[in-house]
């Protein structure tokens, strides 16, 4: 997966060196690209972050899924 | 720590320019005159159409300011169908606008609300016998779009025994495109004439008035200069001709207001005229070219007065990420309330700001048809389920051309001058559109 090459630097842009390009994300995301990279599924990952941010996991589950759409579009993730 | 909605954005330089400046500009409006947009949803439901008579009053009388400094005598005639509710209507009334109407149906509105007929332009290439007779009786204007018309007015004269006061519709070439040419009789080719020659011959009916209405948000103030001319030269040459004492020259509607036409990407504050730039234009072509005793000046703008004064209220309540990659968010206002949404890009603004970067996203109304789209590209942030857009400016056109369709339409509401909103239209509800339906017995 090429998430698990992307590098991140401190203003939030992300960078796949093997296509080139650049991304702008922002602290959720790269928490979650983190998670990512250590292997944690989808289901980990609302879990985490929902107990982290005492939000209802229907919710972040919601925002999870969306996220994951969208890194598929951008080929990052199967 | 706050929680923040993931979001990630490939880093585009041309999609930066389609989309306008990419990444974190935020359009947000939390009030309309000193009222909470959120606190309007839940005092009166969402979605809302929401008008302002301070922006109202604000606009009508810059431009009466505009041509009254230039020209004696300027009457200005409220297009109803731009805006026909009575509240509406009633304002402009109340600032000192006559009426404008074009069908049986407005004319009975403008009735109801206590113009008297004398106050009353009809217009409009159908005008039933029975209601311009009806017309005729309370001395309204007529404004005739046609030959047959001609005819009825005499048939009515004869009947009531006495001649009708009459003015004529007229269109003409005036260097836009398309030209309107279906209303009225065409001064370039001469028939605009021969109708005056036609009514002057029939010994009934008395012109006082040409009048004609070029088009709808002309952004060209040299299309009126042509108008105005050409209906001055007329007016002088049948004066001459026949001796009838032109009390008045009718230039009509069409300037337009502060949206973004579809395909036009200047802003509009770049190619929209200034209420003084159209004054200019008409009143000196007017000084210009007049023979005799100047003629009233009869405008009946309706558009450029009330869009910029209306605003529709809408709430989010779903999103959705499409297949390829675009955020969609579902909003409880669709097309069917929004008519020129086919035409125009609304501003859309937010009711706070929202964290996270802006993406490429389109606006769903409710209706499930695909073409419910109010705007299908345009950069948001992650936006929560309850967020407030207003939609801006809606003021023209939509609350008359409205669909009730899948589901009920909205209420409207008016905030006066001291911020006080007041009810104008209640939503509908079953009642509404059962009331007219008949359910034959055999199928009880
Ligand atoms: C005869 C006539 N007058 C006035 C108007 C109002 O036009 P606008 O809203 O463009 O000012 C119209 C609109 O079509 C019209 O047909």
């Amino acid at each position: 997966m090429l998430i698990n090459e992307m590098i991140i630097d401190e203003n939030g842009v992300a960078f796949i060196p093997s296509l080139g390009i650049s991304f702008q994300i922002n602290e959720t995301a790269k928490e979650i690209i983190e998670l990512l990279k250590e292997g944690k599924t989808k289901e980990e990952i609302v879990k985490i972050l929902s107990e982290k941010y005492e939000r209802d996991w229907r919710e972040v589950y919601i925002d999870v899924e969306d996220f994951f759409i969208k890194l598929k579009v951008y080929g990052l993730i199967q | 720590m706050k929680y923040v909605k993931p979001t990630i954005n490939r880093v585009d330089f041309n999609l930066a320019s389609k989309y306008g400046s990419p990444l974190k500009t935020q359009r947000i409006k939390n009030d309309i005159d000193g009222v909470n947009v959120k606190e309007l949803t839940e005092t009166f439901g969402s979605p809302l159409f929401v008008f302002s008579q301070r922006q109202i009053e604000e606009k009508y009388n810059e431009f009466k300011e505009a041509f009254s400094s230039r020209y004696p005598e300027v009457e200005f005639w409220w297009s109803y169908k731009t805006n026909y509710l009575d509240a509406i209507c009633k304002v402009f009334h109340n600032l000192g606008s006559k009426a404008e109407v074009v069908s049986e149906f407005e004319y009975q509105k403008a009735r109801h609300l206590g113009i008297e007929g004398k106050d009353i332009i009809f217009n409009g290439p159908y005008k039933p016998k029975e209601a311009l007779k009806v017309a005729v009786e309370e001395g309204a204007k007529i404004h005739i779009d046609h030959w047959y018309e001609i005819n009825d007015l005499e048939e009515i004269a004869e009947e009531l025994g006495r001649e009708i006061p009459v003015t004529i519709r007229c269109n003409m070439d005036t260097g836009v495109y398309p030209a309107w040419s279906r209303f009225g009789f065409n001064i370039d080719n001469g028939e605009a004439y021969d109708a005056v020659k036609r009514i002057f011959e029939g010994k009934k009916l008395i012109l006082t008035g040409l009048h004609s209405h070029i088009g709808t948000f002309m952004l060209s103030t040299e299309a009126y200069k042509n108008e105005t001319i050409k209906l001055i030269k007329l007016k002088n040459k049948i004066e001459e001709d026949f001796g009838f004492n032109i009390e008045y020259i009718d230039v009509g509607g069409g300037f337009a207001s502060k949206n973004r036409l579809k395909g036009i990407y200047q802003p509009p504050e770049v190619i929209v005229p200034t209420p003084d730039e159209y004054a200019e234009a008409i009143t000196n072509a007017i000084y210009e070219y007049n023979k005799g005793k100047l003629p009233k000046l009869y405008l009946e703008t309706g558009r450029a007065l009330i869009d910029e004064a209306g605003y529709l209220l809408t709430t989010v309540f779903a999103s959705k990420r499409l297949p390829d990659g675009k955020k969609s968010y579902i909003v409880d206002a669709g097309v069917n309330l929004l008519y020129t949404a086919f035409w125009y890009n609304f501003e859309i603004f937010l009711d706070k700001r929202y964290e996270g970067l802006n993406e490429p996203s389109q606006i769903n109304g409710p209706l499930c048809m695909n073409i419910d789209i109010i705007n299908e590209n345009i950069m948001l942030p992650p936006l929560d389920r309850g967020t407030v857009m207003t939609i801006w400016p809606v003021g023209a056109y939509n609350v008359t051309q409205w669909m009730q369709f899948i589901r009920y339409r909205p209420a409207v509401v008016l905030i006066d001058k001291d911020s006080n909103p007041h009810l104008i239209r209640e939503k509908e509800d079953l009642s509404d559109i059962i009331r007219r339906e008949k359910l034959p017995d055999y199928l009880k």
